[in-house]
């Protein structure tokens, strides 16, 4: 019994210990107490680049960590049968490009963000679409996240193409994370918890140094739902309240040595001497712009003076 | 950019038009397949598809001989040998080679180019329509031979090729450079004409007396045009061994409602009655892919100098990083009407650098404001 008890502490410890040293997933660790710095205090740090040493002794340019989850589209796609490091290259220079047009904010799953696009049919050519973010995926260009609005009774759901040369512009009116890294369970949620108003203001954040994390317990409309949610161990949804059988099912069918395995994780993400290496090389661009939009700003707030 | 629906509400009038669209093509393809031609199977189910074993004219190529129990002195002579031999060259402009002026015409066929097929990107166009491109990497193209037509129509292939027609000329032309230890002394024997360093990769392009080019001339990305289109030949994705739904498209059998073992099964292969055998060619179970096909007409709509990179609209036979040849196209309402590069692109001599990335006017260049419509 001790035995065993010693051997599962020292492999969830190798785990951690594996995840601690080479922390590159988004989901795992990621979601901890600890809040995540935000570009514009990673721009206000005395030290904003950290430049470590090599062996010769010539300062190395890395990106500040917290790269990997503002920008977590600049990471390929870890399938390593589709992927090519020069066809990566080129495609990221193609995100700079577009980067460089229109700004593409940090956000995150649970964050509400209002959308322009340019649209034919619309009055004044332009739709804006605002709603919360209920998930994001791709990489590259292929890049996209999906919207959530329930608009006069009827739920919304729009999924933009991050890289798209119709989106005018990106706005984030609240910029929050939930307790889940996917929020489709708001489908089947009570649709105050999809309602935002479409004339809502950008909020400004007191404390702009950290995401705030909103420990919102969200309450599902009763049964049929279109997932079997408690077998997804959803952070974000209150207690729900199902016969025991559904509870005893889920155990049957859960899979709880996936968190154990290295190797599927390992092929999951990319590594992270390869992630440092593909934001030490957009870092400085990044940086740039983010640089002439703030002058903009600034000089934009002195001409109203 | 899509809208999805509401769980509760108009779910069902939405599942009502998909059902209709669903029920309409697959009748349409019921009445293409009651014409059904037999002879035509047979004929068909006699072409070879795909061999394994190599061709008759095949020259072993990798060296097979791993663990040589060489002293560490003499490994050093022979990478000292080796350098040596292929010391490093300057670059080859077109001025050094002696390539006769020709003209074009229309009837001229320019030789191919080897590619890696390096993923798929997609733009945009001007109208704000997503475009699937594939990325094509030019890798180091080099001329390693040039067949006139008479040799050519004396070889085995050349005397089919051109049994009743004229016969054109042939370049063998060379891609990957690597390091010799690697091959066979056979192999290498086929580069030393040229003094060039053994190429992973060989490829024959038919092409016209007047575009021939002279060995070690180098193939880049700019020997296309932008707009223009290409042929792309490649082996397509290896399926491995696959059953007749997948490989053939059939329906298999009913999920459920009682079916034993009748899910993904060919069912009936012949009547019983008219021939009382089944007919060669049935479809069957069998491998999958892993056969040279050809897709024609691609459009190139962005040209990389820098990298050597075409971005062509739409898909490529064969799997990610696998190697396809591209060639100017034979649809004949699609060929040059304006002089390409003929016989191919050279760098200008005075050294101004060309355009590093060209775009095809009907795309959307990403550093341009964004559309509005």
């Amino acid at each position: 019994m001790l035995r065993r008890a010693v051997l599962q502490t020292f492999r969830q410890g190798l785990a951690q210990s594996f995840f601690k040293r080479y922390a590159v997933s988004l989901t795992e660790t990621t979601v901890t107490h600890q809040p995540i710095e935000t570009s514009d205090e990673a721009g206000e740090r005395t030290v904003p680049t950290q430049k470590t040493g090599d062996e010769s002794g010539n300062t190395v340019v890395v990106a500040p960590p917290e790269f990997r989850f503002i920008y977590p589209e600049f990471l390929p796609d870890p399938a390593m049968e589709r992927r090519n490091r020069l066809r990566e290259k080129l495609e990221r220079m193609d995100m700079l490009q577009r980067r460089s047009v229109i700004e593409i904010p940090e956000f995150y799953t649970g964050s509400i963000m209002a959308v322009t696009v340019a649209d034919a049919n619309s009055p004044n050519k332009f739709a804006r679409f605002v709603g919360i973010c209920i998930q994001r995926g791709g990489s590259g260009l292929r890049a996209w996240f999906i919207l959530r609005n329930v608009v006069d009774k009827q739920g919304v759901e729009i999924l933009y193409e991050m890289y798209c040369p119709l989106i005018q512009k990106i706005e984030v009116l609240r910029l929050e994370r939930r307790l889940d890294e996917s929020l489709l369970y708001l489908r089947d949620a009570l649709p105050e918890y999809s309602t935002f108003p479409m004339d809502m203001e950008p909020e400004r954040r007191l404390n702009n140094s950290v995401v705030p994390i909103n420990p919102l317990k969200v309450k599902l409309r009763p049964r049929p739902w279109l997932e079997r949610w408690e077998r997804q161990n959803l952070q974000g949804v209150e207690d729900l309240n199902l016969p025991q059988r559904f509870y005893d099912r889920a155990e049957k069918v859960a899979k709880p040595w996936e968190k154990y395995d290295l190797m599927l994780h390992y092929r999951k993400t990319i590594p992270a001497e390869e992630q440092e290496k593909i934001f030490a090389e957009v870092h400085s661009q990044l940086q740039q712009q983010e640089l002439k939009r703030k002058l903009r700003r600034r000089r934009g707030s002195d001409n109203e003076y | 950019m899509f809208q999805s629906l509401e769980s509760g509400e108009t779910k069902l009038s939405y599942l009502a038009v998909k059902i209709c669209l669903a029920v309409d093509i697959t009748l349409s393809l019921k009445a293409f397949r009651l014409f059904f031609n037999h002879e035509q199977i047979r004929t068909m189910s006699r072409v070879k598809r795909r061999t394994t074993h190599p061709p008759y004219w095949h020259v072993l190529k990798n060296n097979q001989r791993t663990d040589e129990k060489i002293s560490s002195d003499n490994l050093r002579f022979v990478q000292e040998v080796i350098q040596d031999k292929y010391k490093n060259k300057s670059p080859i402009k077109g001025s050094d080679l002696d390539i006769e002026k020709t003209e074009w015409d229309p009837k001229t066929k320019r030789s191919g180019v080897i590619a890696r097929n390096i993923g798929v990107q997609h733009m945009w166009e001007k109208d704000g329509k997503k475009v699937i491109c594939t990325v094509l990497h030019v890798l180091d193209n080099h001329v390693i031979r040039y067949v006139p037509p008479e040799e050519y129509a004396k070889s085995v292939i050349g005397a089919k090729m051109f049994k009743n027609r004229k016969p054109l000329g042939c370049l063998v032309v060379g891609a990957e450079a690597s390091n010799p230890e690697r091959f066979t002394r056979q192999y290498c024997s086929l580069f030393d004409e040229v003094g060039l360093l053994p190429k992973k990769r060989l490829a024959r392009f038919i092409v016209t007396p007047n575009a021939a080019l002279p060995p070690c001339t180098p193939l880049t990305a700019g020997h296309f045009v932008i707009g223009q289109a290409v042929d792309v030949y490649g082996k397509t994705i290896d399926y491995g061994f696959q059953g007749v739904v997948k490989r053939w498209g059939f329906k298999g059998g009913p999920a459920s409602h009682g079916t034993t073992k009748f899910h993904r099964r060919g069912g009936t292969i012949g009547t019983g009655r008219d021939k009382a055998r089944v007919w060669p060619g049935q479809k069957m179970p069998g491998h999958m892919g892993s056969e040279r096909r050809f897709n024609r007409g691609l459009k190139i709509v962005r040209i990389n100098m820098k990298y050597n990179i075409i971005y062509v609209k739409g898909t490529v036979p064969g799997p990610t990083n696998s190697i396809v040849q591209i060639f100017d196209t034979a649809l004949p309402r699609r060929k040059f009407t304006e002089a390409p590069p003929h016989p191919t692109y050279f760098p200008p001599e005075d050294g101004t650098l060309p355009q590093e990335d060209i775009w095809d006017s009907s795309l959307h260049v990403f550093g341009s404001p964004s559309i509005s419509v």
